[in-house]
């Protein structure tokens, strides 16, 4: 285990004899991006394209009695309108491969009722945006509004209102999974413990907001039958499978390509209804159809997040040890899932060593917006951890720092399997968190706090440990597979099954390559996000690309370099075994003067190669599929967040930000950090500025960026960043994922800072979200 | 439908096009000068992915009409560069690593530029205040406000 | 113009076409050259048109589909209403001066310190390259800060209509959230501030979600010093009502108190007294009365040091 500190490392440009990985270089994505030449969705257009709008339900729910599309259709540019009658019958099956083919993804367009404001009840087409959305303003629709279910907590018991009693089903409840104790003596384990502390944690509705919203151009060939897409996904061949069992042609009469995709989180990782609508609509025209949803859509309409609640149990010993931990769950699936991602139960004793587990889960459908993955999809099982570890540190009137410390794994405990069934290796839990309280200077801020308090001031630090567990199997992400290519010039290009929306993938990729096959990072190319070109791949999410596709990237370039070295043996008449690859060149160990360039191997491999010898094929490739030796591959760490309330404004302030993280070897720190700050303010702005708002009629109230804050330049600190670097023994490079673990700590750290901040009032704070009016509202409770 | 010419100089090249008047700056710039470069992210002047420079002035090219600036003088993200040189807020951002899925970006480069021209040595808050009205979600802006601190400083030793 | 209040106000108070849709509906658009060709326009059209300054505020309504009008009639493009007249006790700006102009004007700095101090909270930079002084005034959204400081100030609004040219003072100016005495047909041309005299000090203090956004509660306010004692007192508070709204009964006890023993905490109190600000998304009333208590005692500190300051 090596130890590193340090605070945003700025890129470098690579010298000609440096090795990349563990560098940060600058970026090959950044030369197009900064200049305005990137190629995100809407910036491609298609000869003959045209343009598409939705008609949504202003209602949440209710029977659609009437539809008048006539003044819409006779709007000049209007060149169809569609409904569900439209598209019956012309499409298969509806299923991604992650999720199985059990959860179909609902019908493009609502057949007989609405479930949900934003439902899309028609779409259409026209020759621009413009005209299109002037068409919608013209088509009447009739809905009979029925009750609406909105509070998730109360769903389940909510009898006379179910969400889909039009398939049939009697009660709100998706899935409930009654209590489960994961250890035999669970209930003894509370009854002999000297502290039983219980709490309600809830974490508020927030979602993922990425800069360009969802959008495609569909183009269905009908002649040929083939389906052209410029997808703004996370996965372009999950993408291409699936419309090509949607649409019953083959998987390659199917392409999908990328180029750029403006962020993502999650939430654009599988295709939905408006994609599908939008293809069904391209297939009945026979055009290209663009649709690019806007910011209100964006925020109404597409796949939501978070939003869940649990009573947390813990039993507490009398020297302070968790004896043990349980959870009641429930979780808002809304109605419409595109994902129904919630706690994974299993991960909610975390990094530490309690022993023992239970849990009850329930998931219950509502009539809002759907549930969609969100970065750490799972991370309610530390957000509930977390907070309970504070209430339960004040109930008992300790350190929640010290609660913490005696409860944290450390390295000596390891191997540790977890009363959840993980298997925890090659992590620092309680490393980051001594880390973390170095950079603070712990014993300087108590003291600081202590002058706060007396001057009147609210001021508290919050904790979060956690663990992440990043490259996960299942179905279709157990492996990642990579095509590397020297090209005739002595380039190499390596094709990814990726699909990039922010990860700079195009970046850290080149520099795997370029180190293991041993040329320099400017010559290196990676091709990602098409699925003409490129090896399957199941997307980009999930913590995943340095271990999986960083894996079979560098296996590939491992079979690569092999043969170029062959290639170059015979060539020269050497020993393969003294012959050395480093910045394009081949030499002789020792004797540098002997060498010839990868781009003159090159040469012989395919110009020249009627000269290889027999045994030695032509050409100069390799694929791979990769797998991890082990799931999932754990990273950790630990967020120390310092807020300042304005008393007499109830404005918090986060004053401080400290992340202690330990994710294996990097690849490119910059990127790394780079993650960890995006993800860490994604979280704190779920705590302090965002808030998806229903109203009890189901009517979204936070439906622009007026009112859905994001966090501004001017609510974020300087983020602090410590590394340690325990490298994992899952896949050849040692790396870990972590490109999720700044939103799973950040949500916990700050909501628990400003509980710091007012607990010596008596103030108990476990549910989120805490902007200014929530904070009023506590201290009223205790100032009256 | 109502239309008018509308003629502009855009990154030092006189350019028009006819519209109708609803049709707002940044969808002549993407739609009929097929200068994509500036995005559209929110387009109800919240989120500054739109920002332009009209007359020596940042501007949210989503709250205004093209018709508004008939006359006008506008640099967008790609007249930023010069002969493909990046000009210094650019390079600091590709430096600092201020930018990742790159969406936001044009206007952050746009807002930066405009900002440090008008402001050459900015404070540390000044910095923050002056680009709160450009929002990113993947980088907590931590590369952003070191690029554009950085870019401060090199032009200032440059002038 | 301001900032567009939040959506759910506006869905309260006007009819919603429908919740979607990003571009706007059409409409056919005049551009005069002066205020008369204006006049003659807005006659014709009536109330299917709509005064199109800055477009900052306008404009996202537009695209939101939460308004729409048949017709703009755009004065940017009258040079009579770009202008700025230094009198000597007053400085009268064009309706059409744009915000940064303000902000980056030391004259103005240093003659309607209030005013200049108000500017960098209006949203961000890029809203204030094109949002103009009269069409906020004259857009009138409760938690704006022009209109408070024009209400501190006792500005004189100039409108011209087809009956000809009237003054309205500040005080009688504002009627509604987004309702002034501006009616349609006529144009805003211009606004008139008069400079207070020597030993006066200035401060706008408002809280928002995050920086540049409307404000949660703000104050504007000024103080003149002479001899020592408080001569003259304004304070306007703005998102606490449907309209600015002077605290009069807070500036009369200020009157006569010694500068250095002023009770501001007192001033503050008693300036939110009788007001029922409403409940919203981001704040209830009892936040807004507790805010804007806070904001007018550190704007009237801030007012004092400076006046003082000044008086020194």
């Amino acid at each position: 285990m090596s130890t590193i500190t340090s605070t945003g490392t700025g890129m470098s440009a690579a010298s000609a004899a440096a090795r990349y990985i563990g560098q940060s270089v600058t970026r090959k994505e950044d030369q197009r991006l900064l200049t305005g030449h990137g190629q995100y969705v809407d910036d491609i257009t298609v000869p003959g394209m045209l343009h598409a709008a939705f008609l949504r339900s202003d209602i949440a729910r209710g029977a659609i009695t009437g539809i008048d599309l006539d003044a819409a259709r006779a709007l000049p540019g209007v060149v169809a309108v569609y409904t569900w009658s439209d598209f019956h019958g012309g499409f298969g099956p509806a299923w991604h491969a992650m999720l199985g083919e059990e959860l179909q993804v609902p019908p493009p367009l609502a057949i007989t009722d609405v479930r949900h404001v934003g439902d899309p009840i028609a779409i259409v087409i026209a020759t621009s945006r413009y005209i299109a959305e002037d068409a919608c303003d013209l088509i009447e629709v009739d809905i009979d509004a029925g009750q609406a279910v909105v509070e998730f907590s109360t769903a389940q018991a909510d009898t006379d209102n179910v969400v889909h009693a039009g398939w049939g089903l009697q009660s709100n409840a998706m899935v409930a999974v009654p209590f489960t104790p994961m250890s035999p003596d669970l209930d003894q384990a509370f009854a002999d413990a000297a502290h039983v502390v219980e709490c309600t944690v809830r974490q508020n509705r927030y979602i993922c907001v990425p800069m360009e919203g969802r959008g495609i151009i569909a183009d269905y060939a009908l002649g040929r039958d083939e389906l052209d897409l410029v997808c703004s996904c996370q996965s372009v061949h999950e993408t291409r499978n699936f419309f090509s069992r949607y649409l019953q042609i083959p998987e390659s009469s199917v392409r999908v390509s990328a180029r750029d995709v403006g962020g993502g989180f999650g939430q654009k990782m599988f295709a939905f209804r408006e994609e599908c609508a939008v293809v069904l609509s391209s297939k009945l025209l026979g055009r290209p159809v663009k649709w690019i949803e806007d910011r209100r859509e964006n925020l109404i309409a597409a796949p939501h997040s978070r939003n869940e609640q649990g009573v947390v149990r813990l039993a507490i010993d009398a020297d302070q040890i968790i004896q043990a931990i349980t959870i009641d769950h429930v979780g808002d699936i809304g109605a419409y899932p595109a994902c129904p991602a919630v706690m994974n139960p299993q991960l909610l004793p975390g990094p530490y060593k309690i022993p023992r587990l239970g849990f009850s889960m329930n998931m219950v459908w509502t009539n809002t917006m759907g549930k969609g993955a969100y970065r750490g999809p799972w991370m309610f099982e530390t957000t509930a951890r977390e907070m309970a570890i504070d209430n339960a540190a004040r109930v008992l009137d300790i350190d929640p720092i010290e609660l913490r410390r005696r409860n944290l794994l450390a390295e000596t405990d390891l191997p540790f399997t977890s009363p959840g069934m993980q298997v925890f290796s090659e992590i620092t839990p309680l490393e980051t968190l001594e880390q973390a309280l170095t950079m603070l200077d712990y014993d300087a801020f108590r003291a600081e706090q202590a002058a706060a308090r007396a001057d009147g001031r609210l001021l508290g630090l919050g904790c979060c440990v956690y663990v992440e567990p990043t490259s996960m199997s299942g179905p279709t992400l157990a492996t990642e597979g990579a095509t590397i290519r020297v090209e005739a010039s002595g380039r190499v290009v390596a094709f990814l099954g990726t699909t990039s929306h922010g990860q700079s993938v195009e970046t850290t990729m080149a520099q795997v390559v370029a180190d293991t096959v041993g040329v320099r990072y400017e010559d290196v190319t990676v091709v990602q996000a098409d699925t003409q070109s490129t090896p399957y791949g199941p997307g980009t999410g999930g913590s995943r690309t340095a271990v999986i596709a960083g894996g079979a990237a560098r296996q590939a370039g491992e079979v690569v370099r092999d043969k170029i070295i062959q290639i170059a043996a015979h060539q020269m008449e050497a020993d393969p075994a003294d012959l050395d690859v480093a910045n394009g060149t081949v030499s002789v160990k020792g004797t540098p003067a002997r060498s010839m360039t990868v781009k003159e191997v090159a040469d012989h491999a395919y110009r020249f190669a009627d000269q290889l010898p027999v045994d030695l094929g032509p050409g100069l490739e390799a694929t791979v599929r990769f797998k991890p030796t082990r799931f999932p591959t754990w990273s950790n760490a630990t967020h120390l967040c310092v807020v300042e309330i304005d008393r007499d404004t109830c404005v918090p302030h986060v004053v401080r930000y400290i992340v202690s993280e330990d994710c294996g070897r990097m690849i490119n720190p910059s990127v790394v950090e780079g993650q960890i700050f995006g993800g860490v303010v994604q979280g704190m702005g779920g705590v302090l500025l965002e808030d998806f708002v229903y109203d009890a009629n189901g009517n979204p109230l936070t439906t622009t960026f007026m009112d859905y804050l994001l966090p501004t330049t001017t609510e974020v600190p300087e983020i602090e960043v410590g590394h340690i670097e325990t490298e994992s023994t899952t896949n050849p490079g040692g790396y870990k994922g972590m490109g999720e673990g700044g939103a799973i700590g950040a949500h916990a750290a700050v909501a628990n800072a400003v509980g710091d901040a007012l607990a010596h009032l008596g103030i108990r704070v476990t549910s989120t979200p805490l902007g200014p009016d929530d904070i009023h509202r506590l201290l009223i409770a205790v100032e009256a | 439908m109502n239309t008018t010419d509308v003629s502009v100089t855009v990154n030092g090249r006189a350019c028009s096009g006819t519209v109708e008047p609803r049709k707002t700056l940044a969808d002549f710039l993407r739609d009929d000068l097929g200068l994509t470069g500036t995005h559209l992210a929110c387009e109800h002047g919240v989120c500054g992915a739109c920002t332009v420079i009209i007359d020596d002035r940042a501007v949210r090219s989503c709250l205004q009409f093209a018709v508004q600036v008939e006359g006008s003088s506008i640099t967008t993200v790609e007249g930023l560069a010069t002969d493909g040189e990046l000009n210094p807020v650019q390079r600091a951002f590709m430096n600092e690593h201020g930018l990742q899925c790159g969406f936001c970006t044009p206007g952050f480069v746009v807002s930066a530029t405009a900002l440090l021209a008008s402001n050459p040595d900015p404070s540390d808050q000044e910095i923050r205040e002056g680009l709160s009205g450009n929002i990113c979600r993947c980088t907590g802006y931590q590369g952003i406000i070191r690029a554009v601190r950085s870019a401060a400083s090199e032009m200032r030793t440059t002038r | 113009m301001g900032r567009v209040h939040s959506i759910t106000r506006i869905a309260e108070n006007r009819r919603l076409t429908r919740g979607w849709g990003i571009k706007p509906a059409p409409f056919d658009y005049h551009a005069p050259t002066t205020v008369e060709e204006a006049v003659d326009v807005l006659a014709d059209l009536g109330d299917d048109a709509k005064v199109l300054a800055g477009g900052q505020s306008l404009i996202p309504m537009l695209a939101l589909r939460l308004t729409r009008f048949d017709h703009l009639v755009d004065i940017g493009r009258i040079p009579a209403l770009r202008t700025v007249e230094h009198g000597d006790d007053s400085v009268t700006l064009g309706s059409m001066v744009r915000q940064h102009e303000i902000e980056d004007s030391a004259e103005i700095a240093r003659r309607i310190p209030l005013l200049h101090a108000a500017t960098p909270l209006i949203g961000h930079f890029q809203i204030r390259s094109r949002g103009t002084v009269g069409g906020s005034i004259a857009h009138a959204d409760p938690a704006a800060e022009y209109p408070a400081v024009a209400l501190a100030l006792d500005a004189e609004l100039e409108i011209i209509g087809p009956d000809g040219r009237r003054v309205v003072p500040a005080a009688e100016f504002f009627h509604g959230m987004w309702s002034t005495s501006v009616s349609d047909g006529e144009v805003l041309t211009s606004v008139r501030f008069t400079e207070w005299g020597a030993g006066s000090g200035f401060a706008v203090e408002e809280v928002a979600r995050r920086h540049g956004d409307f404000a949660i509660a703000g104050a504007a306010c000024g103080v003149q010093v002479v001899g020592g004692s408080i001569s003259r007192a304004t304070i306007a508070l703005f998102g606490m009502d449907q309209v600015p709204r002077r605290a009069t009964a807070a500036e009369a006890a200020l009157i006569g108190a010694r500068a250095d023993e002023a009770d501001l905490l007192a001033a503050g109190q008693l300036a939110v007294e009788g007001l029922e600000p409403s409940d919203d998304l981001h704040a209830s009333g009892a936040l807004r009365l507790r805010i804007g208590a806070t904001v007018v005692r550190r704007a009237l500190t801030t007012a004092l040091a400076r006046a003082t300051e000044q008086s020194a």
